[in-house]
């Protein structure tokens, strides 16, 4: 359960204050993945940044007992002079027991398949490279609701398929906050959804449903 | 109460880990850098002044003198200066739930103080075997100063890195204010030969008499009656005390982006 208490969000600009979300109240039940949909620019990753703690509303509070991983994207926390096994050891350290470092680390290695790339530095990597490590990381701890921020959409076939059956393994116990463009993806692996757009953030218990207001709304 | 002490000892360890890889990473010696500044920085310094110096303070031998002054320096300069912009340059690192902005500056004062401490050990040493007599009755009161410095460096990077985040302006103008302690903390002289009028100003400055007193506890002969490990202590839980105030006010403004 993942619950909004009049949540209010705005960033300062110098053509005024941008408001993304004003007095939203709504509450996403236990054991529901979320679809979240919206366009770019909507406040998705801010949402993302929230439920996740990296970011403060102005007013209002997002209530959870359930654990929350931290947004996982394409640019969150990785530092580009390190290795991959540099960075997943640091996040390692963070999140498990020292005795769980070494099988962490080698989950990692073996889901995200970078074969000698996992020594080399960040920087080197591609955007589809970053993404299969970003993702095998996060899924390297057990918490009670992944967010996902177009992760999966860079990685190329093998990787997609890969993921997709680990995500269906996962959701026998943890629940998933996608960001995603592939209608058919959120179909997939999600319960509900929530539309995000000028007229603030709506809930569909029904996947379909929100999809399909979506692409009403915007004729796509 | 535990898990939490668990929890901030685990980030803050991960932390230490993660700059000490980056901290050295990118220059050709590693970690032998640790060394060679801090030991250029001495010889210039020996060679500009050394003949001077050996005549006007013949209570402490220059080289020594000039290890009790840059070593501690250099420690608490590398402390507060790079944490002007901790939180920009480590705002991915926020993403984690687990890492607070304070575990940031503790990380690095960790770090720094291992590394300084080390390498003043390491030279002292040498210092020792070169046939320099060194008097170790004083330790307890050594430690006690050095750890001093190190709070005192940590709150004073609290509250640098809280300033910098409040108020952008703050990182140029903080650094020009840091660059002047060099030659007001008495690196390079004794403050006993600052004629009186001007040493009163000199003394108003903490890191002065910090210096001042950790060449005293190494050298008993040194005049150290002008400073007092009491203000050095005043201005250290004084600076804490504020800046873990001015933290706990801005805990929400630091997460909002």
């Amino acid at each position: 359960m993942i619950r909004f208490e009049n949540l209010c969000k705005s960033y300062k600009t110098p053509a005024g204050r941008h408001y993304l979300f004003r007095q939203v109240n709504l509450e996403i039940p236990s054991g529901k993945s979320v679809a979240l949909l919206g366009r770019n620019g909507a406040g998705k990753s801010t949402l993302l940044r929230l439920i996740g703690g990296m970011d403060r509303p102005d007013h209002g509070r997002i209530h959870s007992n359930k654990s929350i991983s931290w947004p996982v994207g394409l640019s969150t926390g990785f530092q580009g002079s390190m290795s991959g096994r540099e960075n997943v050891k640091f996040v390692a350290r963070l999140y498990a027991k020292p005795h769980e470092l070494a099988a962490k680390v080698g989950f990692v290695e073996e889901f995200a398949e970078l074969g000698r790339y996992f020594d080399m530095p960040l920087k080197s990597y591609s955007s589809g490279m970053r993404s299969r490590l970003g993702f095998g990381l996060s899924m390297a701890f057990d918490f009670d609701y992944y967010l996902l921020d177009e992760i999966t959409a860079v990685g190329d076939a093998v990787f997609r398929q890969k993921s997709a059956a680990l995500i269906q393994q996962r959701r026998q116990h943890s629940q998933f906050i996608f960001v995603s463009h592939n209608f058919e993806q959120l179909r997939q692996f999600c319960d509900v959804a929530l539309l995000l757009d000028s007229q603030g953030l709506r809930y569909f218990d029904d996947v379909d449903l929100g999809i399909a207001q979506y692409r009403a709304e915007n004729h796509v | 109460m535990k898990p939490q002490l668990d929890l901030i000892r685990r980030t803050v360890l991960a932390l230490f880990l993660r700059e000490m890889k980056t901290r050295f990473g990118k220059y050709r010696l590693g970690y032998l850098w640790c060394l060679l500044e801090p030991l250029a920085h001495i010889s210039i310094l020996l060679l500009l002044f050394g003949y001077i110096m050996h005549r006007s303070i013949p209570s402490i031998p220059f080289p020594l003198f000039l290890l009790c002054g840059v070593l501690p320096f250099l420690m608490f300069n590398q402390i507060v200066s790079r944490s002007l912009n901790a939180l920009d340059a480590n705002q991915g690192l926020l993403s984690y739930r687990p890492v607070q902005a304070i575990d940031l500056i503790l990380a690095r004062t960790l770090l720094e103080g291992v590394i300084g401490t080390a390498v003043f050990l390491l030279l002292l040493l040498c210092l020792a075997l070169a046939g320099q007599n060194i008097a170790l009755d004083q330790l307890p009161a050594l430690c006690g100063y050095w750890l001093l410095l190190l709070l005192f460096s940590f709150s004073l990077g609290l509250l640098f890195m809280l300033l910098g985040h409040a108020y952008p302006e703050s990182e140029k103008l903080i650094p020009l204010l840091i660059k002047p302690l060099y030659f007001l903390s008495g690196v390079m002289f004794p403050l006993a030969l600052v004629p009186a009028p001007y040493q009163a100003y000199l003394l108003w400055n903490p890191l002065a008499h910090a210096l001042e007193l950790i060449r005293h506890a190494l050298v008993t002969s040194y005049p150290a009656d002008h400073v007092h490990g009491s203000y050095l202590l005043l201005w250290t839980l004084g600076l804490l005390f504020f800046s873990l105030l001015f933290y706990k006010g801005r805990a929400n403004a630091l997460r909002r982006s």
